[in-house]
């Protein structure tokens, strides 16, 4: 009797496992007898589905983001699918999208669509992850006639273009009016790096207001490019850093290091004290005394609405390029960011038709209302600016009169392995703040340990 | 011929086996294949992304040059020794406390393990550091205490640690409910018997429960030991390893390396390391079992 | 005397449940600002009333996701959580009294695999899991989350109830033989029983631990449909803008509360137990 209780469990224990192991066995069996013998890959749930209804094509879409972004892009995602019968879609947003993605990817079994990002664009493309878009614009399928080359440019890899940005950026210094007013400070746009400094001793005598740097808002990797462009030059090379000597870097470590020596940086201890990238905890918005706050933060144009709401009733956000000795040249349009298609894809050409919809589809970003970034057609940006906050309006007039008219093309996407340099160049930027290290000797650090990162395979 | 069959299934060994049969599959099927294949990693270049190549001992050489290797191997090992015995006292001394079954202690048992199911949460961590920060709760009483206190206890690189040691002993609930039920096996006669000694609450703690429940304590040191070196959550949800890595743990260290920098080969290389370190405090812990941990049932 | 004991025991009675609200002070914070409104939480942190109590924070949190409302979040995680949970409770019993009242081969290292599985990070194996899972078919679907516990391979409950058992004693496994009682018989009229305690500790450890489990959750759910409460949890955070802390306090607060109950609801057997007192030797 007991045996047989036993006996029981074992087998449901193990029949547990030999249904797995059977479903196996009937998946390669439905792979192989389906089309596509390039695509040797197991995707359960594209194969469930399509053993569901007869010739239904279901894509994947993957993106990151939050509840806004989520129900517009799912609403999108729901108002294609009721124009194209045939087609629906399986819509995933997902926390700790980066790490997602790359188990993903290992599994060979990336979405049809995936959100992507500047900073990964190079590694996804170079592994061969992403689907070449070239021959879906040359024919057509995705109109690029109202988008600027510089933008279009921006998803290029190589000989490829693997990415279609979905929203315009730029770097942008988010400011509190309401404070400088207040102090009577005037601030223009394109300060350069020694007046920006000249501001920052200002608001702290007249304030006590302090300032928060780029290390503050996780935005370093795009602030020390920024320095650098000034000069005409780029960070990174071939396998190394574009700068030839540490002396390039000097500056960059310097306005941190004059920051905390003459008292008007915020002290670094408050980075560990908040969620750094947050807007609601940025000591722009947040904190208990003007010692804990900052007059600026260094962040991106699609971050000011954030950013407005978070900050107190009555307290007015707003923006101006980021210094540097030579704004004009130093400024850039970013792409907030891409949609790209992975080869792991069965149904490459839908999903270009998707994404033409969203670059071009009026009705589409109508819904989307530029939440990724000011759309990148020109056609399509003029025509939802009606329906836009005022908010909204400020960000696409930021690009479109004060960034678009004096800037210069942005730098290729960084190299696959700069991830590791990010770091290092924000432990660095630590030390400075507490004092451990000079800039010279960070500069010099960031030289060295960086480009041995750079030269890994 | 009937009773062989029967003697074969009764014979220990057999039963021992059939009994352990589901982890000896469970083990096979879904760790021992994981397992392998990080092993292999851990000799290879792969970053996710692109397949595996074989690299020997690369991975281990870079180690040992990794500066963060050992700064966070310091730190890890600092971190457990030092809070798993306070998280064990701790528990102990509140599972004694309410071990009466009373209403009281009903509720005060709920009150007291209720801190270890938020764990990792995202509460969790903005209130840790809103306690912690310069301007927070924590410097506040100080000074309601009159110690006129500005310390920013996340953002110097010498209490910060302190401050993810102490969240770990908060969460002490887990080790204190095996602590009860292990408590609630000792025999009440034993207590009665030494109680018509003449025995005094004292002297019972230290001639009854405390060696009673050494097993116990064995357990959940082995336990914590482990959880301690393998720590991942506080310093992920709260410092990131900040300031200037003085709480990077290993586990975090190694998180981003595979997936942050997607140096995964070097990330499993400096799992096993941890493996192999993990396996032998375990071993030497049990090699002193003998020693002090009661052995024989009650 | 009397009354001295009496001072004691109020003594007692005072400086425990004040330290035990000290102990909760972080679970009753994050219940409270879930009633505050939600561009307010971090601002007033420091206070744990709310100014102005408002219930938008759990409507906005309950319509969920792109039209799929928290409770079907819930629903997952009930699913998952209690089918791991009773899975693991029955194989790690079965085999804890393998390994603890049966002499055979290779039960030391049983003993030694079972440690070992406890110590090698989740980190590490995620991605030959998911690998293997995926060459398995089982990507997609909750096998993963659910199926290999049921195989008792959390040494953490084998370990914990083979100490238990450990404390049984051995007389009445030896009674139960002469009586002509299989192993099994032993395992399923004596022993089991007896770890009535452990397998509460168990079930209440694993039931909390499967329903947090977002890790998992994260790498093998696709479909928002069928996400767990933890995983959509973390999507009212966005680590590069700015999180919606209402919604995700409220519905963190309601996610905890199966937790609670269960606790409540199984901590009495826990210390009452069938305890041994029936069977001193």
């Amino acid at each position: 009797m007991k045996r047989k209780a036993l006996a029981l469990v074992l087998t449901a224990a193990i029949t547990g496992s030999l249904l797995g192991g059977c479903s196996t066995a009937e998946e390669q069996t439905r792979t192989t007898d389906t089309e596509d013998t390039a695509a040797v890959k197991t995707d359960l749930q594209k194969e469930v589905v399509k053993s569901g209804s007869s010739d239904d094509i279901k894509l994947s879409v993957f993106w990151w983001g939050r509840q806004l972004r989520n129900e517009k892009t799912q609403q999108i995602l729901d108002m294609y699918a009721a124009e194209h019968p045939g087609i629906t879609f399986d819509g995933q947003f997902s926390a700790d999208y980066w790490t997602r993605l790359a188990t993903l990817s290992a599994g060979h079994t990336m979405p049809d669509v995936v959100q992507m990002d500047y900073t990964y664009i190079s590694q996804y493309a170079e592994k061969g992850l992403l689907t070449d878009l070239t021959p879906y614009i040359e024919d057509g399928t995705i109109d690029v006639s109202n988008v600027s080359e510089d933008i279009l440019e921006t998803g290029r890899v190589g000989d490829g273009i693997y990415a279609i940005c979905n929203g315009i950026n730029a770097p942008a210094l988010l400011y509190n009016k309401t404070l400088l007013d207040e102090a009577g400070i005037q601030i223009h746009d394109y300060m350069t790096l020694e007046e920006f400094k000249d501001v920052c001793r200002e608001v702290y005598e007249k304030t006590g207001y302090k300032t928060s740097l780029s290390y503050g808002s996780n935005t370093n990797g795009d602030f020390l490019p920024y320095l650098l462009r000034a000069q005409g030059k780029l960070l990174y090379g071939d396998g190394k850093f574009a700068v030839d000597s540490a002396d390039d870097f000097v500056q960059f470590f310097s306005v941190f290091e004059d920051g905390i020596k003459e008292g008007w940086h915020v002290d670094p201890s408050l980075y560990v004290e908040r969620t750094r990238g947050q807007a609601e905890q940025d000591c722009l918005v947040y904190g208990s005394s003007p010692e804990t706050m900052s007059w600026c933060g260094f962040y991106h144009s699609n971050q000011l609405v954030a950013m407005q709401n978070s900050a107190p009733e009555g307290t007015d956000i707003a923006m101006t390029t980021f210094p540097s000795d030579n704004p004009e040249i130093s400024n850039y349009l970013k792409p907030s960011q891409f949609f790209s298609i992975s080869t792991d894809s069965k149904y490459p050409d839908e999903a270009a038709a998707l994404i033409d919809y969203i670059t071009n589809s009026e009705e589409c970003n109508n819904v989307l209302l530029g939440e990724r970034g000011v759309p990148i057609s020109s056609v399509i940006s003029e025509a939802i600016s009606v329906n836009q906050s005022p908010d909204e309006q400020e960000v696409v007039h930021y690009i479109n009169d004060v960034v678009t008219p004096k800037s210069t093309k942005i730098n290729p996407p960084a190299p696959g392995n700069a991830s590791e340099v990010f770091s290092l160049i924000d432990s660095l930027t630590e030390k400075v703040l507490y004092g451990e290290l000079t800039a010279e000797e960070a500069a010099a650090l960031l030289f060295e340990q960086g480009n041995e990162y750079l030269a890994k395979e | 011929m009937k009773k062989r069959h029967r003697i074969s299934i009764y014979k220990e060994s057999t039963a021992g086996i059939i009994f352990c049969l589901p982890f000896i599959i469970g083990f096979l099927l879904f760790l021992v294949i994981p397992m392998g294949i990080s092993l292999y990693y851990a000799f290879c270049d792969y970053g996710i992304l692109s397949p595996a190549v074989f690299s020997g001992l690369k991975n281990f050489k870079i180690m040992m040059a990794d500066e963060l290797f050992w700064k966070s191997l310091q730190i890890t090992i600092f971190y457990a020794v030092v809070s798993v015995p306070l998280k064990l006292a701790f528990a102990l001394l509140v599972a004694i406390l309410f071990q009466k079954t009373s209403k009281a202690t009903g509720l005060y048992r709920a009150l007291y393990y209720l801190p270890s199911i938020i764990g990792g949460s995202v509460a969790v961590s903005i209130l840790w550091k809103r306690m912690f920060a310069t301007d927070g709760m924590v410097n506040q009483i100080l000074h309601g205490l009159g110690i006129e206190a500005s310390i920013p206890w996340l953002g110097n690189k010498n209490t910060a640690i302190w401050t993810l040691i102490l969240l770990t002993v908060w969460q002490f609930g887990s080790s204190m409910l095996i602590f009860l039920s292990s408590l609630k096996q000792i025999p009440r006669t034993f207590y009665e018997a030494s109680t018509v000694d003449g025995a005094g609450r004292w002297k019972q703690f230290t001639s009854i429960t405390l060696p009673l429940l050494t097993p116990t304590i064995f357990f959940n040191l082995v336990m914590q030991m482990i959880n301690g070196l393998l720590a991942f959550t506080q310093c992920f949800i709260i410092t990131q390893g900040q300031p200037l890595n003085s709480t990077l743990f290993y586990m975090v260290h190694m998180y981003n390396q595979s997936f942050v920098h997607y140096n995964t080969g070097y990330g499993a290389a400096l799992a096993w390391v941890m493996i192999l370190i993990v396996g032998t405090v375990t071993a030497v812990l049990f090699a002193t079992k003998k020693r002090w941990v009661y052995d024989g049932g009650f | 005397m009397k009354k001295k004991t009496k001072i004691k025991k109020t003594a007692y009675h005072i400086f425990v449940s004040v330290f035990g609200i000290i102990m909760i002070y972080p679970l009753l914070w994050m219940v409270m600002s879930s009633f505050k409104e939600s561009n307010t939480i971090f601002i007033t942190a420091g206070s744990l009333i709310p100014e102005k109590f408002v219930l938008d924070n759990y409507i906005n949190g309950w319509s969920g996701f792109a039209k799929i409302s928290f409770g079907t979040f819930f629903k997952n995680s009930a699913f998952i959580s209690v089918t791991a949970t009773i899975g693991t409770i029955i194989s790690s019993s079965l085999v804890a009294f393998g390994l603890a009242r049966c002499r055979f081969k290779g039960r030391k290292l049983l003993f030694g695999a079972m440690l070992l599985s406890m110590m090698v990070p989740a980190q590490v194996l995620m991605i030959p899991q998911y690998i293997w899972y995926q060459k398995l078919g089982w990507v997609g679907s909750y096998l993963p989350l659910i199926v290999p516990y049921c195989f008792a391979i959390q040494g953490f409950f084998v370990y914990l109830m083979v100490n238990f058992i450990d404390s049984i004693p051995r007389e009445l496994d030896e009674a139960a033989k002469i009586d002509g009682c299989s192993y099994f018989g032993i395992y399923y009229r004596i022993a089991l029983p007896l770890m009535v305690p452990a397998m509460v500790t168990a079930g209440i450890f694993s039931f909390m631990w499967r329903w947090e489990d977002f890790l998992s959750a994260l790498l093998y759910v696709n479909e928002a449909q069928k996400y767990p409460a933890c995983l959509a949890l973390k999507l009212f955070s966005d680590p590069g803008s700015s999180s919606d802390y209402g919604a995700m306090f409220a519905m963190a607060t309601l996610s905890i509360i199966p937790i609670i109950l269960i606790f409540i609801f199984f901590q009495k057997y826990l210390v009452e137990g069938i305890s041994t007192s029936g069977l001193k030797g």
